[in-house]
Order: C-alpha cells, then sequence, then structure tokens
C-alpha cells in the first residue's frame, strides 16, 4: 500500500466548499419550492441563504475553473476521444459497481496522479462541471433578479422555462449527493476517499507482482 | 343701435318674452362694455341676471324628443359661485338669438343628443382637456356608441362648476360616483377614502387623483394605476426591496392592491401580448377574433385547459407574421369594486406563503384577456391547472410563481430522484453485504491498469 497525492490543496479546499455549499442549496432550494409543505426556515431566509450560498459557489467554481486551466493537472479532465475505448471502460466499470464488486473483485479503474477519474466519472465530471453547474449558475443568476435580467429570460423562452430548466438540474443534484458520498465510500475501505480527500493521498494498493 | 320699432312684442307672446325684452334694452348698452358690466349684485354680471329673470325660476322646461324634458332652470347662487360666472351666459349661449328667444318649436333632439352637441362648446375653450378626454376610455365608449358614456356635463355641471371641484370637495360630491356607485361605495370605505373623508384637503387620493380625470383609461390597461400609486408613494419599491426578494419583478408581476387589499379575491389575469410591438394586443372594431376563438378553443365550455390554451395562442400567432404572441401574467385583483378595498400599510400581505404555498388562494382563478376595441379588457376563464400543467411551460411562459405554480410533474421527479439517492445506496450496499455472505470470493486479480506511480508517492 502506498499513498499518492491526487487531490491538491485548492481542489480540495473547492470540493469542500461545494459540497456544503450544495447541500445548502438543495435544502434551501426544496424549502423555497415547498413552503408551506416544509416549514424548516421562512421563505425570505431561505431565499436569501440560497441567493448568498450560490454567489459562494460561482465564485469556487472560479477556483476550479482557474486551477484546472492554469495547471497540468487539467489532464484528470482530459474526454478520452476514443469512443470505443471510452465506453468499453465505462461498461467495464458499470459491470464492476453491478457485479464485480459483489464477487469482491477488484476496482478495475487504477488512480493515477493524471487519472484519477474512472470512465464513468469522467463523463460525469465533464457534464457536470461543464455542463450543469454553468446552466445552473447562469438559470440562478437570471431567476435572482428577473427584473434586471428579463430580456435574457426572454431569449432563453420565459421566466417559467428558466425555472424549469433550474430545477430539473437541481433534482438531478438532489439525487447526486447522496449519490456521490455512497460511491464514494466504495474504496478499498468505506472512508479511504473521504480521507484522501482531506488529506489529498489516495490510498493505492500496490499491485501483486 | 338697434331700433326696436318694427320688431316690438306682440300681444299674442307671453308675458316673460315681453319682460325679457324689455330687459334686454334696458341692458343693451352694456353689452358693449362687458368689463364694467359685472355687477356687485349677486355677483353676476347684468347680462346673465337678465337671463336669470326667466332661468332662475325653478320648474322652467323646455318638450325635447321622445317626450323628454330639458330642465332651463339655473341656480343664480350656484352659478354666481361658479368659474363660468366670470365668462357669462352668452359665451356658451352665443346660438341664442335674443329676437327668436325662447324658440317656439320643440326642440327635435333627445337630451343625450342635445348634451353630445353642446360638447362642442366646452371644446372651444377647453381644447386641451378635451383631447385628453378624446383618448379616454369615455370618449371610446361614446364613440361606440354607449349611452352611459359621459359627456363633459355629466361630470360638469356647467352652471355650477367650481375650480377643480373634484379636488378639494366633499368625497359625496366626486362626479364619478354617479356611474361608478359600486366602486365608490368600497372606496369610501378603503384607507384612502376614509382619510379624504376626515380631511379632503390633506392629500388623500380620490379618483381623479389615480384615473385621471380626462384622460382616464381601463383601469387594467397600461401602466397607469401603478404610475398614480407610485406618483405618491415614490419611494415604495425602495421600501419593498428591504424585505422583498425580486421586489422590482414583484411591481411588475403583481398589482399594488393584490397585497395591498388583503381581503380582496384574487386571479391571475394572463394577456395576450405581442412581444415585437410590446403591446398588448387589441380587438379591432368590428374584426371579433376574441370571444369566436376563445369558445372554438374551449369546446367544453369548462374554461381553456392548457391544450386550448396552446391552441388560441396558435391561432393569435397566425395574424402576427413579425412577431410572437405570448402571455403575459399578472396577479390582480378580481373585480373593479374590489380593487378599491385598500387598507393601511400595516395590513397588507407580507407573508410570502400567500402566493408562495402549494394552493395559495390567488392562482386557483385564471382568466385570459385582450384589450377590447373600446380599451376595456375581454376576459376569458381558464382552468386553474393552466398554471401548473407541464404544457403550459411554453404558453404561459411569462408568468411564474415559486412554489404556487410549480408543475406537479417535477414534484414527482424529484420524489423519484430523492428515493433513488436512499434506495440505490441502499439496496446496492444490501446486494454487497449479502454477496459477501452467500457468495464465494472470486479469485479475480487487479487487471491491469493504468499506472499508479507518480511523482507524488508515499509509502504507508
Amino acid at each position: 500500500m502506498h499513498e499518492l497525492y491526487v487531490h491538491p490543496l485548492p481542489v480540495r479546499i473547492w470540493h469542500w466548499i461545494n459540497a456544503l455549499s450544495f447541500i445548502i442549496m438543495i435544502v434551501t432550494g426544496i424549502q423555497i419550492r415547498y413552503i408551506g409543505l416544509i416549514d424548516i426556515m421562512s421563505f425570505k431566509a431561505a431565499v436569501d441563504l440560497h441567493n448568498g450560498i450560490g454567489f459562494v459557489l460561482i465564485a469556487n467554481f472560479f477556483v476550479w475553473f482557474f486551477f484546472y486551466l492554469f495547471s497540468d493537472k487539467i489532464r484528470v479532465y482530459h474526454p478520452e476521444l476514443s469512443p470505443m475505448k471510452h465506453f468499453t471502460a465505462s461498461f467495464r466499470q458499470m459491470k464492476f459497481y453491478g457485479y464485480g464488486i459483489f464477487k469482491g473483485q477488484p476496482n478495475p479503474h487504477h488512480v493515477s496522479v493524471y487519472h484519477k477519474f474512472n470512465a464513468m466519472q469522467s463523463m460525469t465530471y465533464q457534464i457536470v462541471m461543464l455542463l450543469l453547474v454553468p446552466i445552473q449558475f447562469f438559470t440562478g443568476v437570471l431567476l435572482w433578479d428577473v427584473e434586471r435580467f428579463q430580456a435574457g429570460i426572454n431569449v432563453f423562452g420565459g421566466l417559467r422555462v428558466v425555472d424549469t430548466v433550474h430545477v430539473l438540474i437541481f433534482i438531478f443534484f438532489a439525487g447526486f449527493i447522496f449519490i456521490h458520498p455512497y460511491l464514494a465510500s466504495l474504496g478499498h475501505t468505506w472512508s479511504a476517499h473521504f480521507k484522501a480527500m482531506i488529506t489529498g493521498y489516495e490510498e493505492i494498493e500496490d499491485e501483486q507482482a | 343701435m338697434i331700433s326696436l320699432g318694427s320688431k316690438w312684442p306682440k300681444s299674442a307672446l307671453s308675458a316673460r318674452l315681453l319682460v325679457l325684452a324689455i330687459a334686454l334694452v334696458v341692458a343693451f348698452p352694456l353689452l358693449s362694455t362687458s368689463d364694467q358690466a359685472r355687477a356687485a349684485n349677486d355677483g353676476l354680471s347684468k347680462d346673465d341676471q337678465l337671463c336669470l329673470a326667466c332661468h332662475g325660476e325653478s320648474g322652467a322646461e323646455k318638450a325635447m324628443a321622445e317626450g323628454e324634458k330639458l330642465s332651463l332652470h339655473i341656480k343664480g347662487k350656484a352659478f354666481a359661485a361658479s368659474v363660468h360666472n366670470a365668462i357669462g351666459c352668452s359665451a356658451c349661449h352665443a346660438d341664442i338669438d335674443l329676437a327668436k328667444h325662447p324658440a317656439p318649436s320643440k326642440n327635435k333632439q333627445t337630451l343625450r343628443e342635445f348634451s353630445i352637441a353642446k360638447v362642442e362648446i366646452c371644446r372651444q375653450c377647453h381644447e386641451d382637456k378635451f383631447k385628453l378626454y378624446e383618448g379616454s376610455i369615455h370618449a371610446s365608449l361614446l364613440r361606440s356608441g354607449n349611452p352611459m358614456a359621459p359627456l363633459c356635463s355629466d361630470c360638469h355641471e356647467p352652471h355650477a362648476v367650481r375650480a377643480k371641484a373634484a379636488a378639494s370637495g366633499p368625497i359625496d360630491e366626486v362626479a364619478c360616483r354617479t356611474c361608478h356607485g359600486a366602486v365608490f361605495k368600497v372606496y369610501a370605505q378603503s384607507v384612502h377614502g376614509l382619510a379624504r373623508a376626515k380631511d379632503p384637503s390633506g392629500g388623500a387620493p380620490i379618483c381623479a387623483d389615480c384615473h385621471r380625470s380626462h384622460d382616464v383609461a381601463a383601469a387594467s390597461s397600461g401602466n397607469q394605476i401603478k404610475e398614480a400609486c407610485l406618483g405618491c408613494h415614490f419611494n415604495a419599491l425602495q421600501l419593498h426591496k428591504s424585505w422583498l426578494p425580486n421586489a422590482a419583478h414583484h411591481f411588475e408581476a403583481v398589482s399594488c392592491p393584490a397585497c395591498h387589499a388583503p381581503m380582496a379575491p384574487r386571479r391571475v389575469d394572463l394577456k395576450l401580448y405581442d412581444s415585437s410591438a410590446k403591446e398588448r394586443v387589441t380587438e379591432k372594431l368590428g374584426v371579433p377574433r376574441f370571444e369566436s376563438r376563445t369558445k372554438l378553443a374551449d369546446s367544453k365550455g369548462q374554461g381553456l385547459d392548457a391544450l386550448a390554451l396552446q391552441s388560441l395562442l396558435k391561432e393569435f400567432n397566425r395574424d402576427n407574421d413579425e412577431g410572437d404572441t405570448i402571455l403575459r401574467g399578472r396577479l390582480e385583483v378580481d373585480g373593479g369594486p374590489e380593487t378599491h378595498m385598500l387598507t393601511a400599510k400595516g395590513s397588507a400581505i407580507k407573508d410570502c406563503k400567500a402566493c408562495h404555498r402549494e394552493g395559495a388562494a390567488p392562482f386557483q382563478k385564471v382568466s385570459i384577456s385582450i384589450v377590447g376595441p373600446d380599451g376595456r379588457p375581454l376576459r376569458y376563464g381558464a382552468q386553474q391547472d393552466v398554471l401548473q400543467a407541464p404544457t403550459s411551460v411554453d404558453s404561459v411562459r411569462g408568468f411564474y410563481a415559486i412554489g404556487g405554480t410549480r408543475i406537479k410533474l417535477l414534484d414527482i421527479l424529484l420524489v423519484l430522484a430523492l428515493a433513488s439517492g436512499v434506495v440505490v445506496p441502499i439496496g446496492h450496499l444490501s446486494l454487497k453485504w449479502l454477496a459477501s455472505k452467500y457468495l464465494p470470493k472470486s479469485s479475480d486479480k487487479p487487471a491491469p491498469g493504468e499506472a499508479t506511480s507518480g511523482t507524488d508517492t508515499r509509502q504507508s
């Protein structure tokens, strides 16, 4: 067993701010949408917190964005350009989570500094970070001040369309926030990946000769 | 100098005409020097006193067409106190030929026709006001032949008109009350009406302050009323911003009385709006589209549902080659009189739940509207669920209240997402536990993968 420094400090800071903020955003989002059904806090408090944390998340996104943009670690997000290789790796990973893991088979993905995501993670995070999160931020800012951004809202089809897109992505994240830590618990111990995201070092099992 | 010899009244004329003629002879020299003719006596000029010698008698009237009677009685005291005292009777009644007055024949006009004709007299001096009136809902109703459409004299009793009477008089004397009695009754009990009754000169608004006096528009069209509110409550937006998220949007999508008349019933009015012309769609005179199309779309007569609304919009978009006809929603008070049930600031709705919770009362009634040919809105009922149907995302794109008009399908998706988020890990974990107990462990070795070495490694 050896340790590999996979998660640089800026990424860890970004990750934990993101994690906490996403939980707050989901809780306040549910409170805003279901006022009367759920009353954890007042509508006004939920809206203010949702707006404030939303801007924290946007700022935090740029921490992630600029770190990867100006470091060689951006290679972790490089897409696999061969669809065949990508889907073969994805299928192998799915097979592991759906079958191999129950049989105690080893994870087919081996973490390295520049290849820390398995094929499924790689595809998911590219979609999440480069598509869903920016759309969520964009629609969120439009909804934050509807009058100021009325022209933009109209371009995208109106308030109801913008809100529906925002809510659909919110629904995805509401599910994701449960699945993500569960998948993170599927390391060689349940806490291995959590610890790694605090220390920066992933524990890697040495390959047997 | 006029010779009276040949025109001396014959004995066949009534005694009243004789008195008038004698009075005119005595008064005639004064006509050419009208400035000096103003007499202190009763505040009326001597010319006008002569007119009132007859017209001051109560019961004087003239037969009009269709058996109607035109009162000829002028209250001298009221006229003396009116602003028109300054110009005298002859300024407006220049058509009176004293030699033939009073005309013996019966007037062939109805009272209404007579009043309409007399509007032109007002116009001679009040051209500016007349232009404003011509653009008003009242003039529009007049042009459409509405017999109730008010004319100058319906609001301004010409022989008793006082300077800005509506602005300083007791609220009971406001002319609008004649036609808008139901509104006035509610207004009188509102925060504005009560303040006005207590102190008429205290600045509390009365009808004309919000609706304007001559260029009065249909209250539900345009921003005239909102501007009137903000004209006095000029810092309202700033005050609302201190506690109300998206305050500027609330000011657009919610009418002031929707919150400030908390006891009034509310509705969402989806207004057909031409987004290219940036104005509400207006029904053209003689080309009725709205009624026929809404009835056609609502074949069951239960109010437009989401699909019927889509088909109605398609119909209007066929007329609109350049632009895009959309629906712009606004939360309003349901009913004209009820709109005036304004209360003191402290009683206004401030609880977000009133609108943003599921099944909120304001979203239980929905109407579709267009501006009618006379400026008043034409409305047709829609089913409440048009605000929540997934198929309305495009057609009702311009109106959305978080929570209150949320789409049910998205609620189901959220429940599924949350359930999946909980059930999938628990299920997977359970399977893992069962497998570890009952399945033989695989002897597979790690598949050859990517290099695990790197520059940042340490042994543990």
